[in-house]
């Protein structure tokens, strides 16, 4: 089987909502080629093809959550795998990412999670509802590059001035960059600058591209 | 012709003595009264005194009940945030852990608020409009309510993974939009609309669909009056087939990039079609691009005798000028269909 046939077989388990069907194909694959192997030539070019699809309306939203379960699953088994515990691939940077406090709406967040996480980011998850002084605090801890919060509305948009008043308190101006997603962003683009925020993506899969942009600013 | 008969014509497909439409002025009524979109969406009196200001001007064919589905969210126990010169949202889901399923109740029609709000809202409308006008009552849909308790995602996962737990939070929301629908018919609405932006193929697989549907057809054949379909702000066309076949559907709105061509081909040429101006970008047309706008969707449905002008997607903005929603309401009625 080549490479777009492993593909086109996994596209067609994940539609059928097949998720342990999808993590087996992946493993068994990744017995006889490597993980590195499935991971770089089956699981990341379809991560990245279906999230274009989705954002040209032309995948669900399902599709997306079900192939990022898939991911989510398979990057852990391959992280305990000897091959990846031997030559890590090398992270890109320390990402802190979370939703604002107040804000319950995880679903952008988890998406950056796992296309940031498939384009070499080292990302530290802290969940919903996540007060600034935690965001900040996890940074110092992992020396992270910066921190990723998201909103969805505009009340909670608002508690992320916090975050930027919690970085430039401790001095980390110019060392940790502040980004900022969301609903409320695409529709009030100036809202990004309003809050303190570095910089913004429309999506998540725009996001990694974000995050090496604010890297080299870094 | 009034509003009630002009739209009962274009149900059965007569001519009307010009072209009938409506628009989703819910929160707009606040703009007109300068009201405070905090105490607007919980007094029925304030609502009630911008949807007359919005009706006195504009005279829509189709009046439309509060447009605030998450107030539905809200009774059954979610967390709501009441915005500025915004419609309410969801704060805070009231299922944020599976373990609280059990704890799920339908609503209390007497002790919520939120349902309060929304049942005296459609009393104050029917009781002054229901002989001349049509009233539309907007209602979460069956399969979308859970949406609303446990945020998109969870419920994205509890329909790929926990069936049981399905079919466990579909039997407290379908008994609930059972009784709710039949409450707002009972108190006047004409009919129920009914968004569907979760139940969309922008959420959710074909397959998933497929699923729901039975839930639909449950709770439909238990509607004691007509319903449509709304594409919410998502795509209705992908399974408008199937939503067109569930008992008493009458008619769908379509999303405004949506193709009514396409509808037709789907749905055939009895059904009534809804839309399609993007009722949510209101403030950002100018006056000559919201006319040319109105006027080629009108000249597209110029013979389309079930056709319904209508403004799609979400509610007209608090701050769009009134100047804008006027030319699109001379545009129709200068237009000669007839």
């Amino acid at each position: 089987m080549d490479t777009e046939e492993k593909k086109s077989l996994l596209a067609d388990t994940i539609n059928e909502g097949e998720k342990d069907k999808a993590v087996k194909l992946l493993s068994d694959w990744a017995s006889q080629f490597g993980y590195k192997e499935t991971i770089f030539t089956v699981l990341e070019p379809l991560l990245i093809e279906w999230g274009k699809l989705w954002m040209q309306g032309k995948l669900s939203l399902a599709h997306g959550y079900l192939s990022g379960k898939v991911a989510e699953e398979f990057y852990l088994i391959a992280s305990q795998s000897k091959e990846f515990l031997s030559s890590k691939k090398r992270s890109k940077g320390t990402i802190i990412l979370g939703n604002i406090e107040d804000d319950f709406h995880p679903l952008g967040r988890r998406l950056v999670n796992i296309f940031s996480n498939a384009a070499g980011w080292n990302i530290i998850d802290l969940g919903n509802d996540v007060p600034a002084e935690l965001f900040v605090e996890k940074a110092i801890e992992n020396k992270a590059d910066i921190i990723a919060v998201s909103a969805m509305m505009f009340t909670t948009a608002k508690n992320i001035i916090k975050v930027r008043n919690e970085i430039d308190k401790n001095g980390l101006t110019d060392k940790v960059k502040l980004a900022v997603g969301g609903a409320v962003f695409k529709l009030r683009p100036e809202l990004v600058a309003e809050i303190g925020g570095d910089a913004t993506a429309d999506n998540a899969i725009d996001a990694p591209a974000l995050f090496d942009s604010l890297l080299k600013k870094n | 012709m009034n509003s009630l008969e002009r739209i009962m014509a274009t149900i059965t497909g007569e001519d009307a003595d010009y072209q009938p439409f409506t628009l989703l002025l819910s929160l707009f009524g606040a703009s007109l009264i300068k009201a405070d979109t905090h105490e607007y969406y919980r007094n029925p009196n304030l609502w009630f005194e911008g949807q007359k200001a919005a009706i006195d001007i504009f005279d829509p064919d189709i009046l439309i009940t509060p447009f605030s589905i998450t107030l539905e969210g809200e009774a059954f126990g979610s967390e709501l945030v009441l915005l500025n010169k915004y419609a309410p949202n969801i704060k805070k889901p009231f299922i944020t852990d599976l373990t609280q399923f059990d704890q799920l109740q339908a609503p209390d029609f007497d002790k919520s608020e939120a349902i309060q709000f929304l049942l005296k809202a459609t009393d104050l409308i029917a009781e002054k409009y229901k002989e001349t006008k049509a009233i539309a009552a907007p209602i979460a849909s069956p399969c979308d309510t859970p949406a609303l308790l446990m945020g998109v995602e969870m419920w994205i996962d509890t329909l790929l993974f926990n069936p049981k737990k399905v079919e466990l939070i579909l039997k407290k929301t379908t008994e609930h939009f059972v009784r709710f629908g039949n409450e707002y018919l009972a108190r006047g609405a004409s009919f129920l609309v009914i968004p569907v932006d979760i139940t969309s193929a922008a959420i959710i697989s074909e397959k998933i669909f497929k699923q729901l549907l039975p839930y639909f057809e449950n709770t439909f054949n238990q509607i004691k009056g007509p319903i449509v379909i709304h594409s919410g702000g998502t795509k209705i066309l992908p399974f408008l087939d199937r939503f067109a076949k569930l008992p008493n559907v009458i008619g769908c709105v379509l999303e405004h990039t949506e193709k009514f061509e396409t509808a037709r081909q789907i749905v055939g040429d009895k059904m009534v079609l809804m839309g399609n101006i993007d009722g949510s970008n209101f403030n950002k047309f100018s006056i000559e691009k919201i006319k040319e706008k109105t006027l080629e969707i009108l000249n597209n449905r110029k013979n389309d005798k079930h056709f319904i002008f209508a403004s799609s997607n979400a509610d007209i903005p608090y701050d769009t000028p009134f100047e804008t929603i006027q030319a699109v309401v001379d545009t129709i009625r200068n237009f000669k269909k007839y």
